[in-house]
C-alpha cells in the first residue's frame, strides 16, 4: 500500500479530502482532535443548511459514514498531531495518543473557531439569558424544541439578530468578514416566522453580504415571502427593563436614536482562525496569513498550498468559509497532494 | 429636507413653561426650554400589513431603502422635503408617528411612475405613495380634500344613474364643501348661458336639472357597482382593523344592549 496521505481535522473539507483520496485508491489518515468526524456542523448541532436546506445531521453525517466504512480511511478520532517533520513523500508525524504516521503529504482542514460573544460584554450575551448566538438557536432547531427564551421557555414574540457579531471590528483585532453570517441569518429568520409566524424577526445590519445566488434565496425570499425586517444600525447595547431585553442603537435611516423592547437577541457570530492555529503552524511549519489564518502559499496557481512543499490547506483554515466551498477545496487539496506524489502518472 | 441634512432638534420637541419655579427661583419663559427625548421606543407591526392591505402598497415589504425612488421622482427634484424612501422606510419598521408629521405633503405625488420603472425590487412606490394617502384619510388623520369631494360626488352619481348631470354635481359639491352657491363668476356664467344658448338647449338643460337623467337598464349594473365598492371597502377598513374601532366606539358611546351587540 502507498504512504497515507495525513489530513488533519475531520470536518466538511477533511470528510472530503478523504474521500476523494480513497475514490482514487489512495490511503489516508484523518486525525481528528474530537471524539466524533463532522466538524462545526455536527459538534455544533447547525439545523438546516445553506443552500440545499437539508438537515447537517444528513448531509455532513452522510460524508461521516462515507468515511468511516472505506477501508481506505484510518480514522483517528480524540487525538492531535504533536510533532510533524520530513520531506514531501517523507513525512513522518507523531500523534497524541502515541500512534506515528508515515505520510506522504499532509492536508490541514483544521477549521474555524465560533467566536465568543462573551468579548463584546455591551450587547448582552453571558448577562442576559435571552441573548444567544446564531449557534445556540441552530441548537434550538436541530434539536426540535423550537426556538423559545432560554430564560423561561416562552415563545418570543419579537426576536432582533445582530450581524457582524465578531466581525468586522476593529476593537476588538477581528477585521474581516465572516462571510456567512449575513446568509446564516436570513435562513434562520425565515425558520423562525415558519415556526412561530406571530413573532417578528428584525435584522439590523451594516452591510447585507448575501452574495452570489444566495440574494434572491435568502435575502429577497426572506424579505418577500417572510417578511423579515431589516434595519440599519449598529447597535450600541442590550440591556434589559426586567421584563424584556431592551436594544439601544442609532436608526441610521431615520437618524434617530432607538431603544426597542425584544424577547430574544441573537449573535450573528462570526468565525475566528482555529484557536490552535499558532500550534499548528509551529508544529507544521507553516505561516499563518495577518488574520492568524493560515497562509496560502499561491493564490491562484494552486490555491491549496502553503507555505510549506507538501503541506496543503482546505475549507475554513484559510478563512471563512462556507461549507460547500470547504468541501470542494477538501477535493482541491486532495487532487494536489495525489499530484506531488504521482507526477509520473500524471504524465503518462 | 434630506435626512442628513435634518436639524436633530425639531422645532416640535421643545417645551417652554410660562410659569415655572423650581427651588424657589423663577425659570419662566425661555430659562426653562426642554427639549423632549426623540428617542423611538417601539414599532408599530401593524402598519407594514395595513400598507400593504391597500391597493398599490402590496409589495411595500420589499424595500431595501437603495433611494431609486427618492432619485427618480419628480416631486423630489421640487420639494426636498417628498422622499418615498424615507416613508416606504417608515412604513415598513412601523415608525407612525414619524409618517404623520409629514402628511401634509405625502399625498403631493403626481404619478408619474418614475419610481415605478427605478425600483430594482418592483416595490411600486407610486402605489406604495397612493396606499399611504389613503391609509392617511381612512385612518382620519387628513380631512378630504375638496379633489377627493368632487370625485366622491360624482362617482356617486354614476354610480346611481350611469351618467351625471352638471347642475347637480356642482350643488352638491359646493355642499358638501361648505361654499355658497353665491358666486360672482357662477352667476356671470348663467347670465351668459341664458343670453347666448339656443332654447333647444337651454329646454333640454332645464329638464335635465328637472329630472335626473339615467342610463336605461342601469339597475343590474348598479347593483354590480355597489356590491363591489362595498366589498373593496369593507376589505379595507377590516385591513386597517376600522370597523373594530367603530365598534368599540360605539360600545363606549352608547347604550346598546348585549343582544345587539352579538348580531352585530
Amino acid at each position: 500500500m502507498n504512504k497515507p496521505i495525513l489530513i488533519v481535522g475531520g470536518g466538511p473539507a477533511g470528510l472530503a479530502a478523504a474521500h476523494a483520496l480513497a475514490r482514487v485508491g489512495q490511503n489516508s489518515v484523518v486525525v481528528e482532535k474530537e471524539d466524533r468526524l463532522g466538524g462545526a456542523p455536527i459538534l455544533s448541532g447547525y439545523a438546516k443548511l445553506v443552500p440545499s436546506g437539508e438537515w447537517a445531521r444528513d448531509a455532513i453525517g452522510g460524508m461521516v459514514d462515507r468515511v468511516r466504512n472505506d477501508p481506505l480511511v484510518d480514522v483517528q478520532t480524540s487525538a492531535r498531531v504533536e510533532s510533524f517533520a520530513g520531506q514531501p513523500g517523507a513525512f513522518s508525524a507523531r500523534l497524541s495518543n502515541g500512534a506515528s504516521v508515515d505520510a506522504a503529504a499532509a492536508i490541514l482542514c483544521t477549521g474555524f473557531t465560533h467566536f465568543d460573544s462573551v468579548n463584546k460584554p455591551e450587547w448582552g450575551f453571558g448577562t442576559f439569558p435571552d441573548v444567544v448566538t446564531t449557534t445556540q438557536v441552530e441548537q434550538m432547531i436541530s434539536s426540535g424544541k423550537g426556538v423559545r427564551c432560554p430564560s423561561d421557555g416562552r415563545k418570543p414574540k419579537r426576536v432582533a439578530i445582530l450581524l457582524c457579531v465578531g466581525s468586522r471590528d476593529r476593537q476588538i483585532g477581528r477585521e474581516w468578514c465572516s462571510k456567512i453570517c449575513c446568509t446564516v441569518s436570513a435562513n434562520m429568520a425565515m425558520e423562525i416566522r415558519e415556526e412561530l409566524p406571530d413573532c417578528h424577526v428584525y435584522i439590523y445590519y451594516m452591510d447585507i453580504r448575501t452574495y452570489g445566488l444566495y440574494e434572491t434565496r435568502y435575502y429577497w425570499r426572506s424579505q418577500e415571502e417572510f417578511k423579515v425586517k431589516y434595519i440599519k444600525a449598529r447597535i450600541a447595547e442590550v440591556t434589559s427593563n426586567g421584563e424584556q431585553l431592551v436594544v439601544k442603537g442609532e436608526d441610521t435611516l431615520v437618524k434617530r436614536p432607538i431603544t426597542i423592547p425584544f424577547d430574544m437577541v441573537v449573535h450573528a457570530i462570526g468565525m475566528d482562525p482555529n484557536v490552535d492555529n499558532k500550534t499548528i503552524a509551529s508544529t507544521f511549519g507553516i505561516d499563518l496569513e495577518r488574520h492568524g489564518y493560515v497562509a496560502r502559499g499561491n493564490a491562484y496557481g494552486n490555491t491549496a498550498e502553503t507555505s510549506r512543499a507538501g503541506v496543503f490547506v482546505a475549507g475554513a483554515a484559510c478563512g471563512p468559509e462556507t461549507i460547500d466551498d470547504s468541501i470542494a477545496q477538501g477535493h482541491a487539496a486532495a487532487l494536489a497532494a495525489l499530484g506531488l506524489l504521482q507526477p509520473a502518472r500524471a504524465r503518462a | 429636507m434630506p435626512i442628513h441634512e435634518q436639524s436633530l432638534i425639531r422645532p416640535e420637541n421643545l417645551t417652554t413653561h410660562d410659569q415655572l419655579v423650581v427651588d424657589g427661583v423663577d425659570v419662566s419663559g425661555h430659562w426653562s426650554t426642554f427639549i423632549q427625548s426623540r428617542v423611538v421606543t417601539d414599532y408599530n407591526e401593524a402598519m407594514q400589513d395595513e400598507i400593504a392591505a391597500l391597493p398599490g402598497g402590496e409589495n411595500v415589504h420589499r424595500c431595501w431603502q437603495c433611494g431609486s425612488c427618492t432619485n427618480s421622482c419628480t416631486v423630489n427634484a421640487i420639494n426636498p422635503e417628498f422622499n418615498p424612501r424615507h416613508w416606504i422606510y417608515l412604513v415598513r419598521i412601523g415608525m407612525e408617528s414619524e409618517i404623520l408629521r409629514d402628511k401634509d405633503i405625502i399625498w403631493q405625488c403626481v404619478s408619474c411612475n418614475k419610481c415605478t420603472y427605478a425600483c430594482p425590487r418592483d416595490v411600486v412606490p407610486e402605489g406604495v405613495m397612493k396606499a399611504l394617502s389613503h391609509w392617511l384619510e381612512l385612518k382620519g388623520h387628513v380631512k378630504p380634500s375638496p379633489s377627493m369631494v368632487f370625485d366622491e360626488v360624482f362617482s356617486e352619481q354614476v354610480f346611481q344613474h350611469g351618467k351625471i348631470e352638471e347642475g347637480r354635481v356642482m350643488q352638491r359639491f359646493f355642499k358638501r364643501t361648505g361654499q355658497s352657491l353665491n358666486q360672482p363668476w357662477l352667476i356671470e356664467m348663467m347670465r351668459r348661458m341664458l343670453r347666448h344658448l339656443p332654447v333647444g338647449m337651454l329646454t333640454k338643460l332645464g329638464l335635465a336639472t328637472l329630472v335626473a337623467p339615467r342610463t336605461s337598464g342601469w339597475s343590474g349594473a348598479r347593483a354590480a357597482i355597489e356590491e363591489y365598492v362595498h366589498e373593496q371597502e369593507h376589505k379595507r377598513r377590516r385591513a386597517l382593523g376600522l370597523d373594530a374601532l367603530i365598534e368599540a366606539a360605539k360600545r363606549d358611546a352608547g347604550p346598546v344592549t348585549a343582544g345587539e351587540g352579538a348580531r352585530s
